[in-house]
């Protein structure tokens, strides 16, 4: 007999999800990854930091499996390194700005009129607001502590969620299920998380997925700016740009950072398709 | 729907106010003044600099200076390029953004589109999955690694583009840029048209539409393709004030005289007007094509009920 | 009075270092300083025609001589060189200039173009040496203090209006205007009056130079300054079109109402994409000028190597040393690198702990730098090691500290004992932050340093990047207390790098204040003589070395990428190139 299904959608969204060999390959890799970066840096003989004024600029050999860079720094442990910035940063800077810009969007669609138009003129505005300026204020202001990063790349990256979200909350919002619910005398905040939120889901997982590798990149911006990493630490984002200085002649040097970089995000992508299909109220599987 | 207009053209003002405020305030924060320099300068000579730049006086009266011109339409001198004011700047860069960056959402919204169109009917075929691989790349090499990739390929080894440079009239130099700024972009709409492609086809009424019999082609112009053009109506109004105000990474690597260079050059050389000025530009295209997105959600689905 | 010919050094190339400055190879120039010739007492009053001969006759250089002893020849052309028939001369800036008048200029770039639109009393040679300009000839008085220039009376602005001494005093008068704004008015501090009437304490007419006559100019210097000719060369020294600036006001540099009177003029202006100018048909010396036009497109160092790859560009000015080696693989002579009038240092905050009467400290740091790696593994080969703040001039003995021949074990021990006499250990070990400018190729370098004194002191410090302005602001208000200061020459002497650590200079970021080196500076710069003035200095930068106020690490190089077939060009110390020279043979393919 075959286990009885679970109640909760979630719990059927899941074994929608392990149905889907694409999104599982994505989690996998993704895990893969975040495994090698924890592991590989525990178990080579090189650090990220130490110079080695013999082997500048090697070409990957038995030795140093991913070459070396201009310092003679091993690149697989910088490299597993820069991962596990990037991807932390990634997550956590996508998944503050996912949920400030859900409820900010959700709000202003929802409840509309004046409140509507106070919050997405702020929208607007923080949209305009001149970004290197502020980060050079903040870090005069703040010092460089990492933490600045989350919240440089959190003032910005959740303005498009927020006008996404706004957008799809005013057209679910008069569709008849709405208008029933409300018959029912659902209150507002039931409302809102019940029937609104899992309809917006998939377009937000999207979205989210679309901006893991925006705030890597943006990551790699700010350190040029003077915020984020310290050197000698590297995130992938800062790898990624100092390889492709070197495109022609250690080629490399960017290939395979940006295959990690694209990996990732293909993963992300990947899963978060799946993760889409899987939570979609509609889908027959 | 023209008071809708009218009311949200009458809150713009107070808005642009704001922005140019908030510019102004932390351009004016951000330490360090636009005639620095490492070299020596006698104190005569930068206060004479500074009065003919108005530096000297209180900020509150550089504001409202500011201010004044700005309704007369003047943004004022650059404060880096000596003779030369912000208007002409703007007037001379902005077209070029315009071309090079509207030129370059259009095509991706139609090869974007598309792609996602087709991945969305053709879903878990290798229609999904190839395009969806592409867009993924599209997003994960970053434009820095792209366009000095494209002119090696085009420029350099091939020889059947020119490397940078920028001349009206002459299509050549708008491929290179066209095609690297346009990359990313294929990838968000076509990731998000699929999205958006699968959500709406799956729908109830869609299937009813179906059942009914009507031609797969009516079903998708005539009754998916709107609800479809919801989320990118929302993501599009962003990206094309952004990208009409040009990316400091193509322009500087094709050599294009836009002005999304003034961003950076503009904040590092503290040239305060530049930055105000280019900041109050995009601000307004903000507005304006939010504006435009909220009318489109209107149109595109005529149960969106517009509230000033 | 010697004649001229017995005044002019033997004719060497100068081999400091194995710095030789690189050339076409057209012609073997000679590469002197044409100090030594000034230093010929000359009765007053006695025009020395010879000695205007002499110059021409050594700057001429081999090929042929143009016309007449009045006519300055750079390099010329072999007769039979086949030219191209498209005689474009495309050159890379590294930024957009921010404006082409000279007397608002402040940076390089601007100063690349300006030197092809306007012409001083004298201008750069071919070898980056001044050569009669303006001016055809000049004499200067016993005591260096007095100047006399001729000019000739066939130079012509751009719209056929004759060059006189009048657009010589305006331009000044203009630069010094405390209203005019130029940032630069600091550099015409040797005239008289100058400093006193730009920070507005003199009205104009306190300034020391009067023209007798139009064509006759009188300048009276403050103290002897040799590097005056080479001053003369720059762009807040060019003469200015008085009634062109009246008219259009601030548009006057337009390319539709500028008047210059350089080798070219200015076709068109696109601000982030490029400057064309071309040749200037009523420029005295029209026929010695090669290129028809030339085009600067200012784009960003690495951008320039492909578009340079294109053939888009002729003469890339300036790469990033991380490409070097491959450049010079794939490109092999194209590839030229050349010593700069300009240190990358670091300096130390003289006025707090733990640098701060701590010699030892000091010293340690400096000495457990490996210089030879850095430059030669790190930078792969594309920068010159530092030991002592001055670059390399002709002329000019510099005085490296003991410790820079030692074996590197030798200076290591002795780094760790100096350390240790300091108070510092592995145990306890020194935490300092060194700042630096927001740069891209200077994050590895700060990390190679950084790892250095791990290595072999145990010393702890961190590299911190600011941006450029917040640095500069720590620094003026001495909150850093080791930084990187990297420094330009203004001009062809010592004084403008030892000025640096003077008592109360602006730019003494590290509040250096030693009473005997200012007593040897001010020794120096009174010195008529131009050996005994040197040599004081070399005195006065043994006295910083011995107290390691800061630290060197490379004399700045210039690299630049030049086609095979575009010829003319010499580098030298300024690294000014102008256009003037260059000139295009006849090539297939790019």
């Amino acid at each position: 007999m075959s286990p009885a299904r679970s109640a909760t959608p979630w719990a059927r969204a899941w074994q929608r999800l392990r149905r889907r060999p694409p999104a599982l390959i994505g989690l996998g890799t993704l895990i893969l990854i975040g495994l090698l970066a924890v592991i590989v840096p525990m178990l080579s003989p090189y650090d990220f930091a130490t110079p080695d004024w013999d082997a500048l600029l090697q070409a990957p050999t038995g030795t140093h499996w991913f070459g070396t860079d201009a310092l003679g720094r091993d690149l697989l442990v910088r490299l597993m390194w820069g991962c596990r910035i990037s991807l932390l940063v990634g997550l956590a800077a996508s998944l503050i700005s996912v949920l400030i810009g859900v409820l900010w969007g959700a709000t202003a669609g929802y409840i509309g009129g004046k409140t509507d138009s106070l919050l997405m003129r702020t929208v607007d505005v923080l949209y305009s607001v001149p970004f290197i300026p502020l980060v050079i204020v903040l870090t005069v202001l703040f010092g460089r502590s990492f933490l600045l990063v989350f919240v440089a790349i959190g003032a910005v990256s959740w303005l498009d969620i927020a006008r996404i979200v706004r957008g799809q909350t005013l057209s679910l919002k008069n569709r008849e299920f709405i208008e029933a619910a409300r018959a029912l005398g659902l209150g507002d905040a039931t409302m809102i998380r019940r029937h609104l939120l899992p309809n917006l889901l998939g377009i937000v997982i999207i979205y989210a997925t679309l901006t893991v590798p925006a705030v890597i990149i943006f990551e790699a911006f700010l350190s040029f700016l003077g915020l984020g990493v310290h050197a000698p630490l590297a995130s992938l984002g800062t790898l990624v740009a100092d390889g492709a200085h070197h495109l022609k002649s250690h080629p490399y040097l960017l290939t395979i950072p940006a295959v990690f970089l694209t990996l990732i995000i293909v993963s992300f992508g990947l899963l978060g398709d799946g993760l889409r299909d899987a939570l979609d109220p509609h889908e027959a599987r | 729907m023209l008071r809708f207009i009218l009311r949200r053209l009458g809150v713009a003002v107070p808005t642009l106010l704001v922005i140019v405020t908030l510019a102004f305030a932390l351009l004016h924060a951000t330490p360090g003044g636009p005639f620095d320099s490492a070299k020596h300068m006698p104190a005569a000579i930068l206060k004479s600099i500074e009065a003919q730049y108005h530096l000297d006086e209180p900020l509150w009266r550089q504001y409202l200076r500011y201010l004044g011109n700005l309704l007369q339409g003047d943004l004022g001198p650059s404060f880096q390029y000596r003779n030369t004011s912000v208007n002409e700047l703007v007037r001379v860069g902005f077209p070029v953004d315009v071309l090079v960056g509207g030129l370059a959402l259009l095509v991706a919204l139609f090869v974007g589109g598309s792609l996602g169109l087709i991945a969305a009917i053709r879903r878990r075929t290798a229609w999904d999955y190839l395009p969806m691989f592409f867009a993924s790349l599209g997003v994960a090499v970053p434009v820095f690694v792209v366009a000095p990739l494209l002119i090696l390929i085009f420029a350099v080894q091939l020889h059947w583009l020119p490397s940078g440079d920028w001349r009206w009239g002459q299509p050549r130099y708008l491929i290179l840029p066209v095609t690297a700024l346009a990359l990313p972009f294929i990838a968000y709409i076509a990731r998000m048209t699929r999205g958006a492609g699968i959500e709406v086809l799956t729908s109830p009424y869609i299937r009813t539409a179906r059942a009914k019999g009507l031609a797969p082609r009516t079903i998708l112009l005539r009754h998916a393709l709107r609800p479809i053009l919801m989320p990118l109506v929302s993501f599009l109004g962003p990206a094309f004030a952004g990208v009409l105000t040009g990316s400091i990474i193509v322009e500087s690597v094709f050599g294009l005289p836009g002005i999304g260079r003034y961003f950076l050059v503009g904040a590092i050389n503290r040239d305060y007007t530049l930055v105000v000025g280019i900041t109050v530009l995009y601000g307004a295209l903000i507005i304006a094509f939010n504006l435009l997105a909220d009318l489109c959600y209107a149109w595109l689905d005529p149960r969106v009920r517009l509230q000033p | 009075m010697r004649p001229a010919a017995d005044a002019l050094p033997a004719s060497k190339c100068h081999n400091s270092r194995e710095l030789l400055p690189a050339d076409s190879g057209d012609c073997g120039h000679r590469f002197y300083f044409v100090n030594r010739i000034l230093n010929v007492p000359i009765r007053a009053g006695v025009r020395l025609v010879g000695l205007a001969v002499g110059i021409a006759a050594l700057l001429g250089g081999c090929g042929d001589r143009a016309d007449g002893p009045q006519r300055r020849a750079p390099a010329s052309i072999k007769l039979g060189t086949a030219l191209a028939a498209d005689q474009t001369v495309t050159r890379s800036l590294r930024d957009m200039p921010r404006t082409l008048d000279p007397s608002l200029l402040t940076d390089v770039y601007a100063q690349y173009v300006v030197d092809d639109l306007f012409e001083g009393l004298t201008v750069l040679g071919a070898d980056g040496n001044p050569a009669p300009g303006v001016a055809s000839a000049w004499e200067t008085s016993d005591d260096g203090k007095h100047w006399v220039f001729h000019l000739r009376h066939e130079a012509r602005w751009s719209n056929g209006d004759p060059v006189t001494a009048a657009d010589f005093l305006y331009a000044w008068h203009r630069t010094l205007d405390p209203k005019t704004g130029s940032e630069y008015a600091q550099a015409l501090a040797p005239i008289v009056g100058a400093f006193e009437i730009a920070t507005g304490k003199a009205s104009p007419d306190a300034l020391g130079v009067s023209a007798p006559d139009p064509y006759t100019i009188r300048i009276d210097l403050v103290a002897p300054t040799p590097y005056l000719l080479a001053l003369l060369c720059d762009s807040f020294m060019q003469p200015e079109h008085r009634a062109t600036i009246e008219r259009y006001g601030d548009d006057w540099t337009r390319p539709e109402h500028i008047v210059s009177n350089g080798p070219f003029v200015l076709r068109e202006l696109i601000i982030g994409d490029r400057i064309t100018v071309a040749k200037n048909a009523r420029y005295w010396n029209a026929s010695s000028v090669h290129p028809s036009r030339v085009v600067y497109y200012p784009i960003d160092q690495i951008t320039q190597i492909s578009r340079y790859l294109a053939g888009d560009i002729q003469f890339a000015d300036d790469f990033p040393s991380d490409q070097f080696r491959y450049l010079k693989t794939l490109l092999g002579t194209q590839v030229q690198m050349s010593p700069q009038l300009a240190i990358d240092q670091l300096g130390f905050n003289m006025l707090q702990p733990p640098f701060a009467a701590n010699r030892d400290l000091r010293l340690a740091l400096t000495m457990a730098l490996d210089r030879d790696v850095l430059a030669n593994k790190v930078r792969q080969g594309a920068e010159f090691p530092a030991y002592t703040l001055m670059p390399p001039l002709p002329g000019y003995t510099p005085a490296p500290p003991e410790w820079a021949a030692w074996s590197t074990e030798h200076r290591h021990a002795e780094a760790r004992r100096l350390y240790a006499a300091a108070g510092y250990s592995r145990e306890h070990p020194l935490h300092v932050q060194v700042d630096y400018d927001t740069n891209e190729s200077s994050r590895d370098l700060f990390d190679a340093m950084a790892a250095m004194w791990r290595m072999n002191l145990g010393a702890e410090v961190e590299p911190y990047n600011e941006e450029f302005r917040v640095l500069l602001q720590n620094l003026r208000l001495h909150k850093s207390l080791l930084f990187a200061e990297d420094w330009v020459g203004d001009y062809p002497d010592p004084y403008t790098f030892l000025q640096l650590y003077e008592t109360g200079f602006d730019e003494n970021f590290s509040g250096t204040s030693d009473p005997e080196f200012d007593a040897l500076l001010k020794a120096a710069t009174s010195e008529a003589d131009v050996a005994r003035r040197y040599a004081d200095f070399t005195r006065a930068e043994a006295r910083l070395n011995e107290d390691a106020n800061y630290i060197p690490y490379f004399y700045r190089a210039a690299r630049h990428l030049i086609k095979p077939y575009l010829k003319g060009w010499q580098l030298n110390v300024l690294n000014r190139i102008p256009s003037r020279y260059l000139y295009v043979l006849e090539h297939e393919g790019d």
